[in-house]
């Protein structure tokens, strides 16, 4: 099996253990050990719930740097729309386009051009499709992840249109290389992102293929250092040199209804939030859902304006997309010209099917997972099913199955084991550790632990 | 001879539309806990629920669901002592339909559940008594 990569690391090293990530995780692929947050890679759906909570900035996503770029010749960013709604309303997406130039991109790419000629081929495919239906929007990676670990049945109703983020990277790289005369991998294709979703999708795409693009750098990662530019450039009254984008639709993609905006005729359901999508997931698998052709879906709740590597507040920036969107200029001749052209041309189809992800058990068989199973309901029933996740698991059902596969010893539930206490309070009073008692004096802490029997308390 | 692995009964209420689904929701995860292939498991999630919808629309006093899984097949039975088919060729018609207005407009009743159950199945048998109830017999094999 192929090593599943994510789209976040975890520094153990400034792990505090407080849980906050594992109590989060919606995919319960968290766990806490030794008092450290470790990941269960096979169960993770990358949305990045985990990066919002922890307490002690221990998660980090895996964008690049300028300094992973360094070595292209030609370096090109391609902004995703969010990055235009995180700015006062006086700094245009002309203005910031320009600040990123200033910043060391040799080119900005607007990508309104691959937006229209996905918005055209999910169109095509929404009408031509035979089933099985509702077909499923592909463009937030949670989802995909989601469709191939939980329900993988469903896989073949994820939409298989090429992204335009992915047309958007080759594009830059075939056109850059003919006007520049270099060589396509010469020319960095990095796209600025609101969530580190993309960053996976990226490193890894759900299709186990390569993507187009070099690498994604976060929006807020940026985001201080266009602040400055513009405010330069303002106080320079320097005309910015970058035009307006090239079609209003830009700004939609990634907002809830963006992409059924265009889908008028279908019949088409807008969800946002992961727990939201589950619901409706659930309601198709047992055939409830019906009438329904499209499902256009984002992991965070508000779309992809709520990304985790934003820093506006997602109704703010909403409100500054649908003002850029009524406020902007319809796309001109050469944008309808290069569509007209290009459509045609495209192959829009993904470059391999979207598989279900293999888990490590899959290989058991049926009575070794039957007896895996009544093992775990004995043990769950022992367990006093509060959840309180002092084992390390999010949830006793999942510390039964973790002891029940081998992955975890029984006794670290604290109604199991009295011991268990004592070695939490050893790990969570640690002196270099953030623990409740850790600011107090050595010999106080260490007074505490020694009486520490649970009839001592 | 089949071993027989587990044996599950739910009580289904009926008119209980805000919980409709639940039996057909464990019956998934108790499947998918055991590696069932996904493709099964969908045939069954789509036979549980259709039988769940029919005892919760059409039964007064509701029924039973009774989950049966060996090492090769997966069975369910679902027993009501509701009002019966009359006509059992009819109901299995595509698209026929007892339905009530109001049941349509809640989004149930398109007369697709048992003509589902059938489609989803390897075996099916509905014996029914127009005043004492209805049984149906659903057999899927997950092997072979």
């Amino acid at each position: 099996m192929q090593d599943l990569k994510h789209g976040f690391r975890i520094d153990s090293s400034k792990c505090t253990g407080k849980m906050e990530c594992m109590r989060a995780c919606p995919a319960q692929a968290l766990r806490v050990r030794s008092g450290k947050a470790v990941l269960v890679p096979e169960l993770c759906i990358d949305c990045g719930i985990c990066l919002r909570v922890c307490p002690s900035g221990a998660i980090s996503p895996t964008t690049i740097t300028f300094a992973d770029i360094e070595k292209y010749k030609h370096k090109v960013a391609i902004p995703s729309a969010v990055l235009y709604s995180q700015f006062p309303m006086s700094a245009s997406p002309a203005k910031i386009q320009s600040a990123l130039m200033k910043l060391g991109f040799d080119a900005v790419y607007d990508f309104s051009v691959e937006i229209e000629l996905a918005n055209r081929a999910i169109r095509e495919c929404i009408s031509t499709w035979k089933g099985p239906f509702p077909l499923i929007s592909s463009s937030c990676p949670v989802v995909v992840r989601l469709v191939q670990v939980a329900y993988p049945t469903m896989v073949d109703q994820l939409l298989p249109i090429e992204l335009p983020r992915e047309l958007a990277g080759l594009e830059v790289k075939r056109r850059y290389s003919k006007e520049l005369g270099i060589r396509e991998d010469e020319i960095a294709a990095v796209y600025i992102t609101p969530c580190q979703a993309k960053t996976i999708s990226i490193v890894q795409p759900a299709e186990g293929v390569k993507s187009y693009l070099d690498g994604a750098v976060g929006i807020n990662e940026i985001y201080n250092d266009i602040l400055v530019k513009i405010k330069e450039a303002d106080s320079q009254k320097s005309s910015s040199s970058g035009r307006l984008l090239r079609s209003p639709q830009l700004l939609l993609w990634g907002m809830p209804e963006g992409q059924s905006a265009n889908l008028s005729k279908q019949r088409v359901l807008s969800l946002t939030g992961v727990a939201n999508i589950i619901k409706v997931f659930d309601d198709i698998e047992k055939g409830k859902l019906r009438n329904v052709d499209y499902l256009e879906c984002y992991s965070c709740e508000g779309g992809c304006t709520g990304g985790n590597l934003t820093v506006d507040n997602l109704y703010v920036a909403r409100g500054k997309v649908l003002s850029l969107f009524s406020n902007s200029i319809p796309s001109d001749e050469a944008f309808t010209r290069e569509v007209e052209e290009r459509y045609p041309k495209t192959d829009f189809a993904l470059k391999a099917p979207v598989k279900p992800r293999m888990v490590p058990e899959g290989s058991l068989g049926l009575i070794e997972l039957f007896k895996r199973r009544k093992r775990t309901e004995e043990i769950l029933a022992v367990l006093p099913g509060l959840n309180c996740g002092l084992c390390g698991a999010p949830r006793c059902r999942a510390h039964a199955e973790d002891v029940a596969s081998g992955r975890a010893d029984a006794r670290d539930c604290v109604f199991l084991s009295r011991d268990r206490i004592n070695e939490l309070r050893e790990i969570y009073t640690r002196p270099n550790g953030t623990g409740r008692y850790a600011k107090k004096d050595d010999g106080e802490l260490k007074g505490r632990s020694d009486q520490a029997g649970p009839e001592g308390d | 001879m089949a071993t027989e692995l587990l044996k599950e009964s739910f009580p289904v209420a009926a008119r209980n539309f805000d919980k409709a689904g639940e039996v057909s929701s464990e019956i998934k995860m108790i499947l998918k806990d055991l590696g069932i292939n996904s493709a099964i498991i969908r045939r069954a999630v789509v036979v549980s629920f259709e039988a769940e919808m029919n005892v919760v629309m059409y039964t007064t006093r509701g029924g039973m669901i009774t989950f049966v899984l060996t090492d090769e097949e997966i069975t369910l039975e679902i027993i009501d002592d509701g009002p019966g088919i009359p006509d059992i060729d009819m109901a299995m018609t595509e698209g026929f339909s007892t339905a009530s207005e109001e049941m349509r407009e809640m989004g149930f009743g398109f007369g697709m559940g048992l003509p589902n159950i059938k489609k989803n199945c390897d075996k099916f048998v509905i014996e029914s008594v127009v005043g004492k109830g209805t049984r149906v017999f659903a057999l899927i094999r997950h092997v072979g």
